[in-house]
């Protein structure tokens, strides 16, 4: 190998001598030289921002009602509202008195900032009615004795506690970015580890996507591109070939030694960062490094080209031109593709499955309904699927065996709170599962659950309770008077204003009773599961698990019978799942947990890695176990075992891949698993194996995606994409989770293998074609 | 009269196999570069279709241990195709040819062979030494060796002291001294020089010359391709001429220009009795079987006459000088003319095809 090692060596010798390398230098260092003064300080989150309020909606109704309605004036909300200035305080007296008055949350944000630092408002009995999480509470304890900071906080978490389901879960702390010691007039409510990871999975992966991508592999292709052709100059090729070497590994040395260029760039870059991130933001990610090797590997990508390209036509200028060609091949290839992922291939993925009888009824992430026709074997829209409407649908639930019902949130992902008519539809399948209206749902309502012989709408803060029997009236169907001996129930609706105050706050609609207990707000992030014959209710809610049992007065709120907060961050997405008298709890970087369903107390724990986020749960049967599908795309089961229960056990990932969604179904008790966007497992809760599967036939651009868009991505390396690889391995996570409104938010995985895959096929042959003409051909 | 003479002495040359020039005089296993039936053709192409290009047309030679063999031959002769075969660049489309009895192109061959390429061209951000290094690593020799033979190397070529300046500064004639070095530094059995000389001035072409002599003298086998024929007269040992992708003729030196040896003789002389030169210079000339003779007035008043002709032996010359002295005609002046490689590699390259 000494004289191939010989060949590497020169090769960075060359790229050291190389003054276009001195100058990619001096630019690496001037990049280096003005982020390094870039660092951070912490403070509690005080400051309101327009992107806190999950609910505008209802702050506004809130503020309304407090200022118009007497008997609310001395509440929590009425005397915040008292407070508010001139101009705003006027714009909610209008909409207290009914006018549609557009208020900007901006200027809500303002009003309420303006609450932080004088407190008058405050009043000690008013505020014992509101639920109050540990932080205020520890505050209070604290008295006066508080730092200007701390006073702060604790006048935004008692206007929080007085706007219960109005604003987002906000860590505590909040990040201040400096510039060599100065604030940056923006700052970041995220606790300093989200920071981090904020900084880990899109800031650092941005500007080393951005440099590696464009600037180096460009400036790398511009340098490298001559010395192929150089070597293939007569004096020095004949002289090369006359050495005791093989051609072959003569090439690939050259090629290994052309990535120097890029490698030293790419080493300088990153090992800057490092100690940047680390020195100044004290983050210490070693994983970072990786950056190195995969940059190199993207640069091989395009370098290859230019080597087979420079082998045939012995100019670098032609090397470089078609080096370009095939750049922009493989960009258009990827926007193509990435059209296809966001209009075809993603709209139609299941993100909710649930069995109606015997048919499956799927919630898409393009806002569409659909079911399956096992006769057709393919899926029939009942709401289209389409990624630019922005339209969302909440998962339908199975009324009984012919009948669903479901809602359409319009323009959903941009109108996460649900801002005008949002009806409850129920679909027959006597009518070919056409949707038709029923009752009003709550306002902002995201979720719906089937509760025995009652229907639960899960909206910003509340849980509401109907009758199937009364949706079913609305609906105008026959079922409904038969399926229950119960008059509807109807709420008494309070007359004019108010009644729009109470709409406006998501108050309890037509046919809907709440059932929360008082001091129990649904404040995200949450997950709810309820017992499909209806006699509890369970809630993981910021940090806080409580379970709900119906009480003996059915029209009036549940009973809270337990109550526990979590340990960790209370911000954190997660998922809860029973099986039998076990519930699982998983939660973004917190362990699995295993605690009895009724009692809460822990009984096991274990641990998932950190790059994998729990998106959804199900429990198997009820022997405690349970499939959890992870962020990887994958399943995995989590076993209770031992003795005495207390042996908590993970598997490796189950057999399915790009899995979408899973669910059971509650008559077969068989699991379903939704992978490769529509395709359905069948499978055998008792051993996990397969009994069926479900290949839907696909239409039109669906075909076009597999059949030429796939390959086409296949066999086009997708260098686009190793930008989700360096982010992956940067965060050290698989996937992203945005927030587009809906309780899970959208779920972004991070494609790691299929560029790595294509790159490197594509690598070799290229190399493979170019060792076979530079061995074969006469020089 | 000397035209016909060297022409059928070429054809006598061209009569004889191919083979004969491969024939090895002491036993194959001497044979360092071992050539047969050679062939290359270039796969061509016009507007018109395929135009293969036949660059070698069964070549046949053998250079020995210790030879110092130059191949001549114009441009588009064959040579570099012939070259290049044997460090392995080219393959052949037929015939054999082999180095130290392994195949041309083979690890163990080119293990053994230094090659000086005509335009070398080393990478700009190399040094001599750096360069020496390189190569030597290439060429799979160890770190210790490669300093020891750099050192030895730079004092050969003359490129001491300036071993660490950049490649950038160099003329053609320090290139062309790195370039042997180089060649050199494994310490090959065979080295092939390919134009060794060409762009070098004539001091550097003597000093390159002498390394090539002292090379010959320590026993190393060269292979010297060459448009400068006084070069190869003055080191080669054995020559071969190429023209058409085949070999025109092969031998020593010696064994050329021999074959074409009779030495033509011009006298300057001045008669005292000027009235019939020819009826007194002609039984002088035919008397000694003088052949060509050529009688050419000089100053005829005077009695100056130019006589040239073809006298084979110096015996026959001294004979004529005293003929000549013995009718009190005086020898202004005597100019022997010996035939040259020159000559001979005209003569063998401007022969047409079917003599070949």
């Amino acid at each position: 190998m000494l004289p191939y090692v010989a060949v590497i060596r020169d090769s960075f010798h060359a790229a050291l001598t190389s003054r276009v390398l001195w100058i990619a230098f001096g630019a690496i260092w001037l990049v280096l030289i003005a982020l390094a003064p870039i660092g951070y300080r912490e403070d509690f989150t005080t400051t309101f921002r327009s992107q806190d309020f999950h609910n505008g909606t209802r702050l506004k109704a809130m503020l309304a009602q407090g200022l118009v309605d007497e008997q609310a004036k001395e509440t929590p909300s009425g005397r915040i509202a008292a407070v508010m200035p001139d101009d705003l305080a006027r714009q909610l007296r209008r909409v207290g008195e009914g006018d549609e008055v557009r208020i900007r949350l901006r200027l809500l944000a303002d009003g309420l900032n303006g609450c932080l630092d004088e407190e008058s408002w405050y009043d000690a009995e008013a505020w014992k009615s509101t639920l109050r999480f540990r932080e205020l509470r520890e505050l209070d304890q604290l008295g006066d004795d508080l730092s200007e900071s701390q006073r702060r906080r604790r006048a935004r978490l008692r206007i929080e506690a007085a706007f219960p389901g109005v604003f987002e879960a906000r860590a505590s702390r909040s990040i201040m970015l400096t510039y060599a010691g100065l604030d940056f007039p923006a700052s970041y409510a995220v606790d300093k580890t989200r920071f981090l990871v904020l900084i880990n999975q899109y800031v650092l992966p941005l500007i080393i996507e951005w440099l590696m991508g464009f600037v180096l592999v460009f400036l790398g292709i511009l340098v490298t591109a001559s010395i192929i052709p150089d070597m293939l100059q007569p004096g020095s090729l004949h002289l090369l070939l006359s050495k005791p070497v093989s051609r072959t590994m003569l090439l690939l040395s050259k090629f290994f030694g052309g990535c120097a260029f890029v490698f030293l760039c790419v080493l300088q870059l990153v090992v800057g960062l490092y100690l940047i991130a680390g020195l100044r933001l004290d983050l210490w990610n070693i994983r970072l490094l990786w950056c190195i090797p995969v940059s190199v590997f993207l640069f091989s990508v395009f370098y290859s080209v230019s080597t087979l390209a420079g082998l045939i036509w012995r100019s670098p200028i032609l090397a470089i031109g078609v080096t370009t060609i095939f750049g922009t091949i493989c960009m258009l290839v990827g926007i193509m593709g990435g059209v296809f992922d966001g209009l075809v291939s993603g709209p139609a993925a299941i993100q909710r499955l649930t069995m109606v009888g015997d048919t499956m009824m799927g919630a898409t992430r393009g806002g569409g309904l659909v079911w399956f026709d096992r006769d057709e074997n393919r899926w029939i829209e009942v709401f289209e699927s389409n990624a630019l409407s922005g339209d969302r649908v909440i998962a339908p639930i199975a009324l009984g065996d012919d009948l669903a019902a479901t809602s359409q949130v319009k323009g959903g992902r941009f109108n996460p709170f649900g801002s005008g008519a949002l009806d409850l539809m129920v679909l027959s399948r006597r009518d070919d599962w056409t949707p038709e209206p029923s009752l009003r749902l709550p306002t902002a309502t995201s979720a719906i659950y089937e509760a025995g012989d009652d229907v639960l709408a899960l909206n910003t803060g509340g849980l509401a309770l109907a009758k199937k029997s009364t949706i079913l009236a609305a609906y105008g169907s026959d079922e409904g008077s038969d399926s229950s001996g119960d008059p509807p129930q109807q709420q008494q609706e309070p007359a004019g204003w108010l009644a729009k105050l109470t709409n406006m706050m998501g108050g309890a609609t037509s046919g809907f009773t709440s059932i929360l207990p008082d001091r129990v707000s649904m404040t995200p992030p949450r997950s709810v599961l309820v017992d499909p014959s209806g006699r509890w209710a369970i809630a993981l809610m910021h940090g806080r698990l409580i379970r709900l049992e119906r009480g003996t007065n059915t029209a009036g709120p549940w009973t809270l019978v337990t109550d526990r907060t979590l340990p960790g961050e209370p911000s954190s997405r997660g998922t809860i799942a029973i099986s039998g008298k076990r519930m699982l709890i998983a939660r973004n970087e917190e362990p699995i947990r295993i605690v009895d369903a009724e009692s809460f107390e822990p009984i096991a724990q274990v641990e998932l890695s950190q790059a994998l986020a729990p998106l959804a749960a199900v429990g198997l049967d009820d022997s405690g176990r349970f499939v959890l599908m992870t962020s990887d795309g994958r399943c995995r089961e989590v076993r209770v075992s031992g003795k005495d229960g207390s042996t908590c056990q993970l598997t490796g990932p189950l057999p399915f891949r790009q899995v979408e969604s899973i669910t059971t179904d509650q008559q077969s008790g068989r699991l379903y698993v939704v992978h490769h966007i529509d395709r359905i497992d069948v499978v055998d809760p008792s051993d996990l194996s397969i009994v069926e599967q479900i290949r839907p036939s696909l239409q039109r651009w669906r075909l076009i995606d597999r059949y030429v868009m796939s390959p086409l991505r296949m066999l086009i390396p997708q260098t686009g994409e190793l930008g989700e690889t360096i982010e992956s391995m940067v965060s050290g996570k698989s996937a992203v989770t945005i927030d587009d409104g809906s309780e899970q938010g959208q779920v972004v995985r991070y494609d790691i293998l299929r560029p790595v895959l294509s790159c490197a096929t594509f690598i070799t042959v290229m190399l493979g074609l170019s060792c076979l003409f530079f061995a074969t051909r006469d020089f | 009269m000397t035209s016909s003479t060297g022409t059928a002495e070429a054809e006598r040359l061209l009569t004889r196999n191919q083979d004969d020039f491969s024939a090895p005089a002491d036993g194959v296993e001497e044979s360092i570069v071992s050539v047969h039936h050679l062939a290359k053709r270039y796969a061509g192409w016009t507007l018109l279709g395929r135009r293969p290009v036949d660059a070698l047309n069964g070549v046949s030679l053998t250079a020995k241990a210790g030879d110092v063999f130059g191949l001549l031959g114009p441009n588009g002769a064959g040579k570099t195709t012939l070259i290049k075969i044997l460090l392995g660049v080219v393959k052949p489309t037929g015939g054999t040819a082999a180095l130290f009895g392994e195949p041309v192109g083979s690890m163990a061959a080119r293990q053994r062979v230094g090659y000086l390429p005509e335009s070398l061209r080393v990478d700009r951000h190399h040094t001599a030494r750096s360069a020496l290094r390189y190569y030597g690593r290439l060429s799979r020799m160890g770190a210790g060796e490669i300093e020891r033979r750099s050192d030895e190397l730079l004092e050969l070529v003359g490129l001491r002291g300036r071993d660490r300046e950049s490649v950038r500064r160099f003329s053609k004639g320090m290139y062309q001294r790195l370039g042997l070095a180089q060649a050199l530094m494994h310490d090959p059995d065979l080295l092939v020089l390919d134009e060794p000389t060409d762009g070098l001035d004539p001091v550097g072409r003597n000093e390159v010359r002498r390394v090539i002599e002292r090379l010959r003298d320590s026993g190393k086998t060269i292979f010297l391709n060459s448009h400068i024929l006084q070069e190869v007269e003055m080191v080669c040992t054995r020559v071969a001429i190429m023209a058409r992708g085949r070999i025109c003729g092969s031998g020593t030196v010696d064994e050329l220009v021999g074959d074409v040896r009779s030495e033509q003789v011009t006298f300057d002389l001045l008669l005292p009795d000027a009235t019939d030169p020819s009826a007194v210079l002609l039984p002088v000339f035919a008397a000694h079987e003088a052949s060509d003779l050529n009688i050419t007035p000089m100053d005829a008043a005077q009695g100056s006459y130019r006589v040239a002709a073809r006298l084979p032996e110096q015996k026959q010359v001294d004979e004529v000088i005293d003929g000549l002295r013995a009718l009190s005609i005086s020898i202004v002046k005597l100019q022997v003319k010996r035939p040259t490689l020159e000559d001979m590699f005209i003569k063998l390259v401007s022969m047409p095809d079917e003599a070949n």
